[in-house]
Parts: structure tokens; sequence; C-alpha cells
């Protein structure tokens, strides 16, 4: 399953499924860019084409990102 | 005052300040609408809502708007619905003092409600057992937006005091896996620096649906070798009673609805976001710290308390906004008892109305450069509308007056590019950088010069003995 | 619909916004407390209050703060009492434009229950016929603030849209002799300047206690040849009722409780004042205008109706508020279309809230130009706030909002000094003399530089429903 917000391919697994049994949804996780969504939001949130293109992350590097509480060096031993 | 979330909820509900939603609802975008329903009803005596019939979560309670007007937080503070937000403010203040005698009482583990049930790694999955769903369209997944997290100093993890317990925001990845965002400047940064020096992993509890006193203390930023339980304690006028996590390792509050139990994996940080934030606007994803939950504990039904935030007003605003405004004014008045009153209500302090009675002509725009240049207005603070002691700064008509009339011309309006600045206001540019805007809707006293010789009509303080039986008069009118 | 003061203070008292004040008082200060204390329960919901047992007066009846709160401006629309201050703003807005359909209807004078009681020189005293107190501690004397004047234009007397029904502050110095603040931009004072040309007394007829959109918009500046009552008639949707004064010269709404017939005395002014007023400041003593009084007549058992003025929020800034909002509306709309909403309930329009959508870069900054170049505008307008057009300017936490994330920097704050003023604005100085202060708090319009690239959280137009929900539940609540 390709990521809606990413856009990488084979990504995206089931990480929750509706607790009550009614099987109403399944919750999504992409491993790339931690995006999470479920399958009965509306139609345009399924949907990224339909999405503000600023939320988008196709093409993002991810590492890049920034890390608003840094990683510290090592104490020395 | 109240010892859990539930005899707060109790409290609400005998107050006609919290209602039931029993239809069912989706998820999205339902659960959101509703909870923007509740915070749009007004900050003055919106109701929390607790919803039980969300698809595929049916049963499964969530409470939302709970600190969400100011009636419900009179009423946290065991005030009266009707308290208005400048008494809050006062008595506030007044308890602020009260530290040293914040007490703190201990139940065993294995009698505390919050672990009345326990779950142990692969028995709990959290998307599940927590009735979660999209705080905002946009935001990167679920979030927990009323967390209270629980973690102590490396180097002196005995010390109680500088146990900490902060509001942050953590995005659910998966079963038990949370994304929080933790600032450099957060009491927790200090706490994970230490840590990940070390390349150790740093404990941490999330503690859901707690006393209500506790979770605006955990939302307010104060000394880092202060606690915020004995603040709490200390604020409620009754001891906080804690217990130890199942692991031994952190100490929570005794009642809590959920306690997720797990670590900071050190050294690692992975995408989160967006997330609607408190101006209104989203912030970006980011690279930012990576939690594992080992254990659940939770109380038998338990509630999901979250909070919507967003475009205000919303209920972060009324959460966040006395404990922006009690510390502030501590620290201005140190050394300008003139001070009377002050109100940093809008968007942590973007906007702050300060009453002050000058002591000499310009103090005003004195008492201005000292919010600019408290440790939380350095930043925060951008515009700073001083009015005289005798306007009630938390009444925006009354502030709206104060403009109108005491406004002379250039002397009283100034703007000072090139300050420091709050990165989440979208005014600022670029991010960190900012502006003060100073507007000084004082009288001016000598050696200034005065205004023409004109007489205000005098307050009239008798006038409230009046107000109290017309209120009650009403308050039977609308019985009929 | 009501169609007089009582069957509007019926509707009141149903819907729990009129209480009774039955304990003894005495007519100062406690007439005046609890005016204030009225006034100090709230712009939201406060009441309207009868008072009968006024020593001295025992038996004659008062009535205060009628138009005291958006509550009971709702009611006066004929619109629930919750309704926003920015749903009656665009109501009120629409029916304005109905003005050509507003419709006036006559009665014979002796039908008319105005004329229930007449009395005739010599036979009353106007100081023990109306329960009067003073409004505020130094007022010169014993004023009514609330009274409707009625006059013909002499050079037009046939001219129905010319006769003026206008709000002007009168002074009570004996049994039949009053003193009228007639300022030169005033409609009677056109009116007064061509009789004094001929030296002819000019016919006046002194309303109380009316049809409280009458009352509104006697207060509410409209062109010299556009008629108050229909302009009521139009707001109302349905006729006014008018009658003529016993003597013919003037028509009069046939449900007032008073009607004070009399003649402005030509070409003499005596001392009068001072009395406190809308800024919350008294103005000083002044030669005004002197009226002599010739004949009274009321309704059987009258009610006097009068208002409290002076620190707002008063029910002067209710009375006063939308009808000021609207003017402008009207006039900057006829050139920027793009202006949403104005709020500009402030001390009559001395700070006003303008919400646009800015066609392109800087468009904001054009119309706080035309707002300060209005008629209105030109003396009054003085501190312009403008937001963007998905923020309510009646809402004043969004206001602040909008202040804390959309004001960058020097670009955005403006004072211009020197520029006219409003002399009854303690900071204006001399009088007549001001400043403008322009406030951009609006989102950046290509081709101005846009915000850094930010999202802000969405609108959400469909929670409204949510809210209508919640709002029953909590209702039933409350009802417990």
């Amino acid at each position: 399953m390709k990521c809606i917000r990413c856009g990488k391919e084979d990504s995206v697994h089931v990480v929750a499924k509706a607790p009550d049994g009614s099987g109403a949804w399944e919750i999504y996780k992409c491993d790339v860019c931690n995006y999470g969504w479920r399958s009965s939001e509306p139609a345009k949130m399924l949907d990224s084409s339909k999405w503000d293109p600023f939320f988008s992350l196709i093409g993002v590097d991810l590492n890049k990102l920034m890390i608003p509480c840094p990683i510290p060096p090592l104490r020395e031993k | 005052m109240f010892k859990d979330l539930r005899e707060f909820l109790a409290k609400l509900e005998e107050e006609g300040q919290l209602v039931y939603y029993n239809d069912e609802v989706m998820p999205e975008p339902e659960v959101r609408l509703i909870s923007r329903a509740a915070c749009d009803m007004g900050s003055g005596t919106a109701p929390a809502v607790i919803m039980n019939n969300i698809k595929g979560y049916k049963g499964q309670r969530l409470a939302v708007n709970v600190h969400g007007s100011w009636a419900n937080h009179a009423l946290m503070f065991g005030m009266p619905k009707t308290t208005s937000l400048k008494d809050q403010f006062f008595e506030l203040n007044r308890r602020w003092d009260n530290y040293p005698n914040g007490k703190v009482e201990w139940v065993d583990g294995d009698k505390a409600p919050c672990h009345e049930v326990i779950l142990d790694e692969g028995k709990f999955n959290l998307l599940e057992l927590l009735p979660c769903y999209k705080v905002n369209e946009y935001d990167g997944g679920f979030y927990l937006s009323k967390a209270s997290v629980v973690s102590k100093d490396p180097d002196d993890p005995d010390n109680f005091d500088k146990e900490n317990v902060g509001t942050y925001r953590l995005q659910i990845q998966d079963a038990s896996t949370l994304c929080m965002q933790g600032l450099a400047f957060h009491d927790i940064a200090i706490q994970l620096r230490k840590a990940e020096e070390r390349n150790e992993p740093l404990p941490v509890a999330v503690c859901l649906g707690v006393d209500p006193v506790l979770t605006f203390m955990a939302s307010t930023p104060i000394a880092y070798d202060q606690s915020e339980y004995k603040m709490a304690a200390a604020l409620n006028g009754i001891p906080m009673v804690l217990t130890k996590t199942t692991d031994g390792k952190l100490d929570v509050p005794a009642g809590a609805e959920f306690v997720l139990e797990g670590e900071i994996v050190p050294r690692v940080r992975v995408p989160e976001g967006p997330f609607g934030e408190f101006p209104g606007s989203y912030s970006g994803t980011r690279r930012q710290v990576l939690i594992k939950v080992k254990r659940v504990t939770h109380r038998k039904d338990p509630i999901f308390e979250n909070l919507y935030l967003g475009r205000p007003w919303s209920e972060i605003d009324t959460l966040l906004g006395l404990n922006t405004c009690v510390p502030m004014f501590k620290q201005i008045t140190e050394t300008m008892p003139e001070v009377v009153a002050v109100n940093a209500l809008y968007q942590h302090g973007l906007t702050v109305i300060i009453a002050v009675n000058p002591r000499f002509g310009g103090y005003a725009k004195s008492v201005a450069f000292r919010a600019a240049s408290t440790p939380h207005g350095i930043s925060y603070v951008k515009n700073i509308i001083l009015v005289d002691g005798d306007v009630d700064p938390f009444d925006l008509e009354k502030v709206m007056w104060a403009m109108s009339t005491r406004i002379r011309g250039p002397q009283d309006v100034f703007v000072i590019p090139g300050t420091p600045g709050m990165p989440l206001d979208p005014g600022s540019e670029p991010a960190g950088m900012g502006v003060k805007v100073i507007i000084d809707a004082t009288t001016p006293v000598a050696p200034e010069r005065q205004l023409r010789d004109v007489r205000m009509v005098c307050p009239m303080p008798e006038a409230k003995k009046y107000q109290d039986i017309l209120t009650d008069l009403q308050k039977a009118a609308n019985k009929k």
C-alpha cells in the first residue's frame, strides 16, 4: 500500500481496527513519514490530490526536517 | 478540591456545565466538529462534552472541553461558576503563594484506582484503547493533546521537586509508539539531554484524565525545581494523592484514568506533525522524540480526556490563560508593585493588557519594557496595552474604552521592530524574530503634562451590592 | 411584535430580562447605584429594571436599562435573546435598506393612549411628575437622558420626512423649564437656527417611554430628510402609530408614556451641565438652549424611562452601538464592498474594528482611510483595527487573536497626529483635535509579500449545527 502523504510504495500497514468489532474502519500508518489515517475519514482526506499541497511530503527529504529538540553529544565515559 | 477527573465531571454535571452527546458520531470529522462547537459556545459558559458512541469505539468514553470555559475554570478552583475572570485571577494569585503548603499523600500501587486494569506489552493497542480522532484535518496523525508527561532528572532521580509533569503534544504512531514534541526550553528537554548524553532511555509516564488542577499546572511553566504536584495541591487546598507506577520508577496521580508507562528512546528523532497549534496555524512536520510504551494501566470504564485547539477561542486558551497571567504578574510586581493585574490570555501572551497605576510620568511604558523582558515575555509578548489601575484588563469592552479615551498621539503608540519573537506566531519572520507594539492607554501623571482639565465619572464600588441583588432577581425571573 | 413601551417591557419580563426592584430606595444615590449595577451585570444579558418605591415618589414608576444588553437589543429586533451581535448586525443591516417600506398610521388625538391624562400649564411640576434622580454625582441637575425630542423644519413644516426625532440631553430646571444641549451638527440645530433667525420659538414635543425601536432610531444620525418614524417602522416591519400633539403642531408616538409639549425660547442661552457623558467624563457647564413646557400629557399610571450613562459599559453603549456601526458600514461599503462588517460600538466609534477581505496588498489601510473620512469618522473615529473577513469584529477575543498573529512590524501600526478629533474625548487637545491610530491585523495579500509559508486551521462552518445541539443539551441540563 502506498502512503497518501509521502507517496512511498509499500510503506503502509494496518495498525488498528475498530475495537468494538464493528469493522467500521481501520487505521493505517506510514513507516517512512509516520502519517496516520483512518479508512473512514472524509473522502477528501483519503486522496492527497485533493489536499492543500502545503501538507504533501512527496519529494521532501525527511532527513532534513527540522529537529526542535537536538540530540546532544555523548558524555565522555 | 476534586481528587480526580471523575469528581470534577460530577461537579460540572451538577452545575449544568457538562453535557452528554449520545448519538452515534464518526471519529472524523464529527468528533472534531463537536469539540469545535463546544468552544464556539463561548469562553463564558461552554460546557464539557462526553461522547460515548463514537463509531468503532462504541461504549468507550471521550471527554472534551473540560477546561473550556471560565465557568468550568471557576468550578475547578471551587469558586461559583459566575466568578469574574478578574476575581479568578486574584484568587489564583493568592493561592500561588501557598506553594510551601502543598502536600502530597501516597497510596500503595495495588490500591490505586489508576491500576485497576493492567495491560502489558502486546496486550494493548493505544489506537484502539483510546477513542482517538484527528484533532484537526491535516494533523499528521492521532494526537494526545492533553496528556501530562511525568519524568525525572537522571542526575537527581530522588529529588521529588525536580520530577517534572508537563503537557506536551503526543502523536500516537501505532499500538505502543508515541512521538512527542519537546522544545529545547521545556523542562523535559533538560532531563532528556542528560539521558541522551549517556545514551540511556528516559522513563516517562503519560497520564490521561487527571485532576483538572494538575492538568492546569502541567501546562504552566514553573521553576525547574518546583513540583507541579505540590503546586497543584497548594492551589487545590487538599493533598495530591500519588502512587508509584507499576515499574516503580515514577510518581503518578492515583486517580488518573490512564497511565502509559514507557520510555523515550535515546538519540532517535522521527517525523511528527503537522499539528494545528494554539495560534490557529499548523506547525509543520518535524523530527521529534520517540516514546515506546511498555505497559498501560487504567481505571475501570476509563474516560479518555483530550482537548481541541486551533483557531481561538478554544479550550487551550482557557487552560493556558490564567496560568500565563499569574507568573508574569508575579515577576513584574517583584519590582513594580504599581501593577494591579495582568491579562495575558491571548495566544499565550502574544497580546497582553496590563493595568497599572503609574508612579510617575511615562512609568506605564517602563512596565511595558519589563513585560517584554520577563523570561516568558522576551519571546512571547508582542502587543502590550497599558490601562489605568481602575480599568479591568480582563474586560475587553473597558479596554476598548481606555484606548478610545486615553490615547493622545504618537507619544502613546510605539512599534519596536527586530526584537525576539515567538516562532509559532505566523507574523514572526524569520520565525523567532518579532516586534513589540506598545499602546499606552493610561492617564498621564506628573511630571508629564496632564490631559486637559477633565473629570472622569467616579467608579462606584458601592454599586456591587445592588448588582448582587439584581442578579438574584434575574435568576429568579429566569426560573419562572 | 410590541407596539409600545409597555408591550416591550412585557416581552422583556417574559424572557427573564426585566426585574422589579420593590424595596424602598432614596433617589440619590440609590437609583444611580442600581442603574450602574444593572450595567455592571454585563452587556450580554443584563436586565431592564423597574423601580416603583423611590422615597418621595412612592408608586411612581421608573424604568432603566431597557436597552442595556445585547439580549434586550435582540428582543427589540424580534430576534431570540441569544442572537449574537454579529447576527444582530447583519439582520439590522438587511432591514436598514427597507426604509421605503416604512409605514406610518394615525389615530385621533383624543383616542391616543398618550393623551389619557392632560395637564395644562400650572397643573404640573416636572420634578414631581417624573421620578427623577441625579444620574451622576456632579451632574448640574436632574436629567432626561433618554427623551426623544420631536421638531419640524420651520421652512417646511409640512414635510413629514424632515420632522426630526432625536435624543438630546435635557436638564430639568423647575416645574416647566428645561435646558437642552443641541450641538451644531445635530439635526435640531438646523431647525433652531431657522427659527432663531426669525426670532420665533421652535415648537418641540419631548416624548418619554416609547416603542424601543423609535428610541433606537432617535439616537441614530440619519439623513436630514429621512424620517425616524418611517425608519423605525421599516426596522420593525410594522407601522408606527402616531398622533398629533394636543396643540396640533407635531407628530408623536400614540403610545408614548409622557409627551411634554412646549417650545424652544428663541435667542436665549442659559447655564446647563455638567453632565457625565458617554466617554466616561463630565462635559462642563455650558450655556445651552432653553425650553418652556406648556402642557404635559401622559398615559394612565405612566412609566418614566431614563438611562444611565457614564463609565462604559453603560446603557448608552448598547443603545448607540449597532446603529453607529451600521451607518459607517453603509457608507464604506458603497465603494468598498470587500468590507464584511464593522464594529463601531466603542464610545460612538472612537475605536472601530473593521473586518475586510483586502482586494490587493495594502488595501486594508485604504479602508482605514475611508473610515477616517466618513462624515461620522472624520471627528469620531480615532483607533482603527483592521482584521480579516473571517474574523468576527464583534468578538474581541478573536480580535485579540488577529492582533496577536497578524501584526508584523512597523508596516502595520501607524499613528497620524494632528487630525480632527472628538471634543468629548478627554484626550483630544485642544478639544476637537485628535489622532488616528491604524492597526492593520489582516493577512497580507499580493503584491505584498505574504506571511511566511504557514497554513491556518480552516474555519468550520459545519460545526454550527453541533453548536445548536450542544446549546440545547446545556439548556436542558440547566433546567434539571
